[in-house]
């Protein structure tokens, strides 16, 4: 398996000019191998009650609110974006030929709006540090519990649960990447507001930005799969549904989340400004402080 | 009675070789146990060797060694060795390697790891004259007194170039004489434009190739050269070695056009390469790489500001050039301004260049180096004067051409005849200039006419050479041997016809000898400039006026009576006591020795004649003798070049549809061989001014158009069929024979016949720059914006 | 690797005597294999050590690809059927003139001597900056050497590009679309056959490729269909020289005219795309028509919409618009 294409410039030095294709097969058969290994891990895996809580469904409406409109349409124009520039990147590698640059480029511009509204959103309207931060010992005993059904369930989380915030921080690093690449990759292309400049970087540079485009490219092939594989599953369609409806019932409230981190109804506004670690991000989603 | 020679057609000595394929260029040639060698060449238009691991390819099977920079001398400064470890032009060799195939060597080639480090540079000499801008090699752009320094214009300089006007900037080289500034205030029509001439490559039809191999200490090296017995010389300075060690084969040469006037340097690379792994080279270069190795005429970026009187006289000239010197130098904006002074006679001029290094393939003369140039540039705004001033076109160069009186250049410097006004009113009479006014800026459907004019001089002769010959006992026949080259011109043949005329002979009685210096060749010029035609028939005149009165001397001597009683004719001599053939006069003279049969030698021959006839001493009856003629000023020939043309303005082609050229160059020697060339050059200006280019990628400073089919010079089918020449045929009196050269003007006269063709199709808009290609024409025509900047060079 | 140019590396010669032959090579070789006809376009890319094939095969000494035949419905030309051979042929002179013309564009006589019909269709484009071995998109790289901002672009495409924008560089290949050829292709699993318009493509389908043909395919014969035997042909070919040079613009139009207006028109120009272009909103609009001056100067102004030059090319606007307004102006 090759990592990279390599090819001699107009002056004959080898220059970097991208990832091997061969990596995108990788991540296809990773992300399949490890979707059937977790469904089998899944089926023979004894069934873990949750832990009860001291939460208590009095009080609490029926459909409890996780994300507002906006929120979801937000969510969704992004995977959108997301789809199509993954759809644009890899489908013609795969053989099927198409014009793809115009599209992936203003799909790469949507996507690139989004998360600026959401990083601009996210610092301004939300505790950020409180939802970037990940605890090692939340971290250790989810592993605990994962690798042996008989240790104790890690403590519940806050809105967004362990494994979220774990991906959101990964699509956040591969994320950036392939945007600051792409965008960059954008003085190469014409455009309606300007023509190409293939040489504002020298070949060797340009080389590596292509080689960081590929392999988050590549990274996002998995990260997607992973995404919309966890999203199927029948044990988490309740809180995809949410991602289309907009709330979830009482019942999962009660039983995935703890009150304390994510608190719901009256007391909500008595923790504006202090909320609770725990309360970040989702996976691939903004969240408004005022959704909780 | 022997027929006449000079002024009729022979069929030349190489013909029939040339025709069949017989012919031997030096790539024909094997040795036993001959190598071939392959170049690897510079990627990079500026760049430095940091690291070269060449063992996988010597470890390839069939691979006998490796040449590097390190084997070969190399000198301070832009100058040239065979091989380089800092190149300057993409393309630029910087090691050879040698196999028992080209096919091993190749793969050798590829075998080597090399790793260069990529140095600034430039293509085009304004960039380098910005301030801050790159240049050519690591010390500067500029190289004088050995050393570099580097010569910047500034902000203001670029800042009128932008606003098109000729900046007041340092300048390298400047003359002037009279009083310009007052001839401007007197003048009633002042122009000022800016012009651009493209650079272009020779590309002759014969590649450099060349082999090598020593026996013994002696070289003996084939060679694709213009010149012989001076080549010898340059090689010999090449390899620091005894001219007389080496024996140089150049039989054909299948064109130059200035790029292998006294070989090239990378002739050598065989002969270094034999040196050291101990067997023949042959070294075949490849069109591709003729590209870069070969030469190239360099491009002028000009502002020309032309004062003129209401009577049509130029009377003031301000020419500002900027010289495209390539990576090792160029210096045709000498001459360019020199022979903008001669042809338009202002009396008040200035002239300013400036030279700059670049890092493009070596510049060297192409066929009327800088002359070409300046007259295809200048031509047009002379006509748009004419048409100003309400003057005909033809009248303009009437008024402004030389008569033999002339005075010109910073020396003011003389010229032995001038009868450019003859070749003028001559063509003028044969193109029927005055009827065809009327097609000028005629339009029939999409096609309208146009009508061009344009005058050419350059340099035809040198002087003081030496002529050798020999008459043979064994078939009584003269042999000249000549140490001229054989470029295809036919001056191998044509300049022994005065020898032959001179001592009564056929010229089936004549054989030449040329082409291998073992065979003994006398002291020559080079074959460029068109020197040989006057040169060589003013040496071998004097060497067979010295054959003819020994010959006179021998029959005396043997059958009695005065010397001068005997005449000869016809292989014969007769006079008072009877009659004698050469073939007996022959003999005679290496019984009589001495002089006769050149045991004793002209004290005034030059040393290097004096082997070669040594080697033939006591062969025959000798002549020898070095051309004591004298004489004084430059010797010049001219062409007038007339065409008429059809330019579609729906598509911007041009198609020529008559052109006519009428040279004085002196007595015509051999009618045919000149039609040749005054044809085949103006085909070669008619070339450079419209179809063949060079373009460059600004970005990585390569070259394109590396071939012939996107270097396009002019195919048959780019020139008219029809197309008449002729001679004004008036001989040069300082020459006993008369002839002066004819290979350069040509060229000037047919690219200017097209520029001013084109423009006066155009209504008299002059585009000012080459080549003048559909796509720059269609867009002026179509008032589209144009693709490049006016002074943009490489753009082809 | 250093590089080295003008040397032709070695390969594997085969040289099939049938076309059976032939596609069982290509299949058994897939894309280290190279097909062979006249060697025009071929050898340049072998002598630069650019395009490495490990196997070529040489279709030389497949008779049954030669020649040119009467067929019900028109003319069969084998593909390797020489361009001197198309441009002497009596029946294509007399009946597809505008072919025999197109032939006779191409190069020197010496080149048409030894190129084929497929060949000339099937060759691959002349952007230097791709045949200088530049890893451009169409080399497999990662840009567009010739549309850089200063990049020497003059023969370069005003319509049709797709990161890359060279042009294709055939002259037969516009009078095989107006005269609605179809070419045959065969691989070793089954015949196709393309309209002469769909079997060039242009970089949006691949970026690779100048034709349908993949490894494996073989253009076989080329149909020229009866319907338009005998038409009103028009074809002009602009170029830098009068011989030895590829196009900047060319035109090759077909029109069928009954009392004096248009009522059939194929029409197609090279040079400004990437794929021979086929003018059918022009056709449209010129059918019915008289084809006079008026319609000629809106049939040219029609065939430059959306025309976008580089920097070195905008005159290939007003050159194809005039040579569409040329063609137009022929065909009554």
């Amino acid at each position: 398996m090759e990592f990279w294409r390599s090819a001699a410039n107009p002056w004959g030095q080898d220059v970097l000019i991208g990832v091997s294709w061969d990596l995108m097969w990788a991540a296809i058969i990773v992300a399949g191998l490890f979707f059937v290994g977790h469904a089998i891990w899944i089926k023979t895996r004894p069934a873990v009650e949750p832990a009860p809580t001291g939460a208590s469904a009095a009080g609490l409406p029926e459909r409890i609110q996780r994300h507002s409109l906006a929120a979801r349409l937000f969510h969704w124009t992004m995977s959108a974006s997301m789809l199509v520039l993954l759809g644009t990147a890899f489908v013609p590698v795969l053989g099927i030929q198409f014009d793809w640059v115009q599209i992936h480029w203003i799909a790469g511009v949507v996507l690139t709006a989004t998360i600026v509204y959401h990083v601009i959103h996210s610092i301004g309207w939300q505790d950020f540090w409180a939802m970037m931060t990940v605890g090692v010992g939340e971290g250790i005993a989810t592993l605990k519990h994962i690798m042996s059904p008989k240790a104790p369930p890690p403590p519940k989380a806050g809105k967004y649960p362990f494994d979220h915030r774990l991906f959101h921080h990964t699509i956040v690093v591969v994320g950036l990447g392939v945007i600051a690449t792409g965008l960059l990759m954008m003085v190469r292309i014409d455009t309606p507001f300007w023509t190409r400049n293939p040489y504002m970087l020298s070949d060797s540079l340009w080389g590596v930005v292509y080689v960081v485009h590929g392999l988050c490219g590549v990274s996002l092939i998995f990260l997607t799969a992973s995404h919309i594989y966890f999203a199927l599953r029948p044990e988490k369609l309740w809180i995809t549904w949410s991602m289309v409806r907009g709330w979830i019932d009482r019942e999962h409230y009660v039983a995935h989340f703890d009150p304390e981190k994510w608190v719901v109804g009256e007391a909500e506004d008595a923790k504006k400004g202090s909320i609770a670690s725990g309360a970040v991000a989702d996976a691939s989603v903004s969240v408004r402080r005022e959704d909780t | 009675m022997a027929e006449k020679l000079i002024g009729t057609d022979i069929a030349p000595p190489d013909l029939i070789a040339k025709i069949t394929g017989r012919a031997k260029y030096s790539e024909d040639f094997r040795a036993d146990n001959m190598a071939f060698a392959k170049i690897l060449a510079s990627p990079m238009p500026h760049a430095r060797v940091r690291r070269v691991d060449a063992s996988r390819a010597l470890a390839l099977p069939g691979v006998l060694g490796i040449l590097r920079a390190e084997d070969v001398p190399q000198r301070d400064g832009p100058r040239e060795a065979v091989l380089t470890d800092e190149p300057h032009y993409e393309g630029e060799p910087i090691l050879a390697i040698a196999a028992e195939t080209e096919q091993i060597a190749a793969a050798a080639i590829e075998l080597i790891d090399i790793d260069f480090e990529p140095l600034p540079f430039v293509i085009d000499p304004l960039e380098s004259l910005r301030p801050g801008g790159p240049n050519a090699y690591s010390g500067g752009n500029l190289f004088s007194d050995d050393a570099w320094s580097e010569i910047k214009w500034t902000a203001e300089d670029f800042a009128e170039i932008d606003a098109g006007r000729m900046p007041n900037a340092e300048a390298v080289v400047e003359w002037s004489k009279g009083d310009v500034s007052a001839a401007f205030a007197a003048s009633d029509l002042i122009l000022d434009e800016v012009i651009v001439h493209q650079s272009l490559s020779h590309h002759p039809m014969e590649p450099r190739s060349n082999m090598a191999y020593w026996e013994n200490g002696k070289l003996f090296a084939h060679v694709s050269t213009q010149s012989a017995q001076r080549t010898k010389y340059a090689m010999a300075g090449m390899l620091d070695m005894d001219p007389e060690d080496i024996v140089l084969v150049a039989e054909y040469c299948g064109g130059g056009f200035g790029s292998k006037i006294s070989g090239s340097t990378i002739m050598a690379l065989p002969a270094f390469f034999s040196r050291k792994i101990n067997r023949p080279i042959m070294h075949r270069v490849t069109r591709a790489e003729e590209n870069y190795i070969g030469r190239a005429r360099p491009g002028f970026q000009s502002w020309l500001k032309m004062g003129f009187l209401s009577s049509g006289k130029c009377n003031a000239i301000d020419l500002y050039l900027v010289e495209e010197a390539g990576a090792y130098g160029s210096g045709d904006n000498g001459t360019a301004g020199m022979v903008a002074d001669l042809t338009y006679t202002p009396q008040n001029m200035r002239f300013r260049a400036v030279s700059i290094y670049t890092n493009t393939p070596p510049k060297a003369a192409q066929r009327g180096p800088g002359g070409a140039q300046i007259i295809s540039m200048m031509e047009p705004i002379l006509d748009k004067a004419g048409r100003e001033l309400g003057i005909d076109r033809l009248e303009m160069r009437m008024i402004n051409a030389p008569d033999a009186d002339v005075s010109f250049g910073p020396r003011d410097s003389q010229l032995t005849s001038v009868h450019a006004k003859e070749a003028l009113r001559m063509g003028a009479e044969m193109f029927d200039w005055a009827g065809k006014q009327s097609l000028s800026g005629q339009r029939v459907g999409s096609k309208v006419s146009g009508i061009g004019i344009g005058l050419s001089p350059y340099t035809a002769g040198s002087r003081g050479f030496d002529g050798l010959m020999l008459i043979s006992p064994e078939d009584g026949k003269l042999h000249v041997h000549q140490g001229i080259g054989n470029l295809g011109t036919h001056s191998i043949a044509d300049t022994a016809r005065p020898a032959a005329e001179i001592l009564g002979l056929n010229w089936d009685q004549v054989e030449i000898v040329w082409g291998n210096s073992s065979r003994g060749m006398p002291r020559s010029s080079v074959q460029a400039g068109s020197q040989t035609t006057h040169a060589h028939t003013r040496a071998n005149h004097a060497a067979a006026m010295d054959a003819r009165r020994k010959i006179q001397e021998v029959a005396a001597r043997t059958l009695g009576g005065a010397a001068n009683a005997y005449r000869m004719d016809n292989g014969v001599v007769t006079g008072p006591g009877g009659r004698m053939t050469f073939a007996q006069i022959a003999a005679r003279a290496i019984e009589l020795g001495g002089e006769y049969d050149g045991h004793t030698l002209p004290d005034d021959i030059h040393e290097t004649t004096v082997p070669a006839a040594t080697g033939l001493a006591g062969k025959g009856l000798m002549g020898v003798a070095k051309d004591n003629y004298g004489g004084e000023g430059g010797i010049y020939s001219w062409v007038a070049g007339f065409a008429h043309v059809e330019l579609d303005v729906e598509t911007g082609v041009v198609e020529i549809k008559e052109y006519v050229g009428i040279t004085d160059c002196g007595t015509v020697i051999h009618p045919r061989s000149l039609g040749a060339q005054v044809l085949g050059g103006s085909i070669q200006g008619m070339g450079m001014a419209m179809t063949q280019r060079w373009v460059f990628d600004p970005q990585y400073g390569v070259p394109f158009a590396k071939r012939l089919y996107t270097a396009r010079p002019p195919g048959i089918l780019d020139v008219p069929p029809n197309m008449s020449w002729g001679a004004v045929g008036i001989a040069d009196p300082q020459s006993p024979v008369g002839a002066k050269g004819i290979g350069e003007p040509p060229v000037g006269a047919g690219a200017a016949a097209l520029t001013t063709a084109v423009a006066d199709a155009m209504g008299g808009k002059c585009l000012c720059r080459t080549p003048l290609t559909p796509d720059i024409i269609l867009a002026e025509l179509e008032g589209r914006t144009r693709a490049h900047g006016r002074l943009d060079m490489h753009v082809g | 690797m250093a590089i080295i140019r003008d040397m032709i590396p070695d390969f594997d010669l085969f040289q099939p005597a049938s076309v059976d032959d032939a596609l069982a090579l290509l299949a058994e070789h897939g894309r280290e294999a190279w097909v062979l006809a006249g060697g025009l376009d071929s050898y340049d890319w072998f002598k630069d050590r650019i395009k490495r094939p490990k196997v070529v095969v040489d279709l030389g000494g497949v008779a049954e690809l030669n020649g040119i035949r009467e067929v019900e419905g028109g003319l069969e030309i084998g593909a390797m059927t020489t361009l001197t051979e198309i441009v002497r042929d009596a029946r294509v002179r007399s009946q597809y003139p505008l072919l025999a013309d197109a032939a006779e564009h191409v190069a020197t006589p010496q080149i048409r001597n030894q190129g084929t019909l497929g060949g000339n269709a099937a060759q691959d484009t002349r952007c230097w900056y791709y045949r200088s071995g530049w890893p451009c998109y169409r080399a497999g790289g990662n840009t567009c050497y010739a549309s850089a901002p200063k990049a020497m672009n003059r023969e370069h495409c005003i319509i049709g590009r797709s990161r890359c924008v060279a042009v294709n560089p055939s002259d037969t290949a516009p009078a095989l679309i107006a005269l609605d050829a179809k070419m045959i292709v065969r691989n070793e699993r089954r015949p196709n056959v393309y309209d002469a318009e769909d079997f060039f493509i242009g970089p949006s389908t691949d970026i690779t490729r100048m034709t349908v043909m993949k490894p494996g395919d073989l253009l076989t014969q080329i149909h020229i269909p009866a319907a338009w035997a005998n038409a009103n042909f028009y074809y002009e070919k602009i170029r830098d020289r009068g011989s030895w040079d590829f196009q900047l613009v060319s035109v090759a139009a077909a029109f069928q005219v009954s009392g004096g207006t248009i009522s059939g028109a194929r029409i197609a120009v090279n040079g400004v795309a990437p794929y021979p272009l086929r003018l059918e909103a022009v056709e449209r609009m010129v059918i019915g028509t008289e084809g006079d001056e008026a319609v000629a100067t809106e049939a040219g102004e029609l065939s430059v919409l959306g025309a976008r030059p580089l920097r070195h090319n905008d005159y290939k606007i007003p050159m194809m618009r005039n040579l569409v307004r040329r063609a137009i102006r022929s065909a009554v």
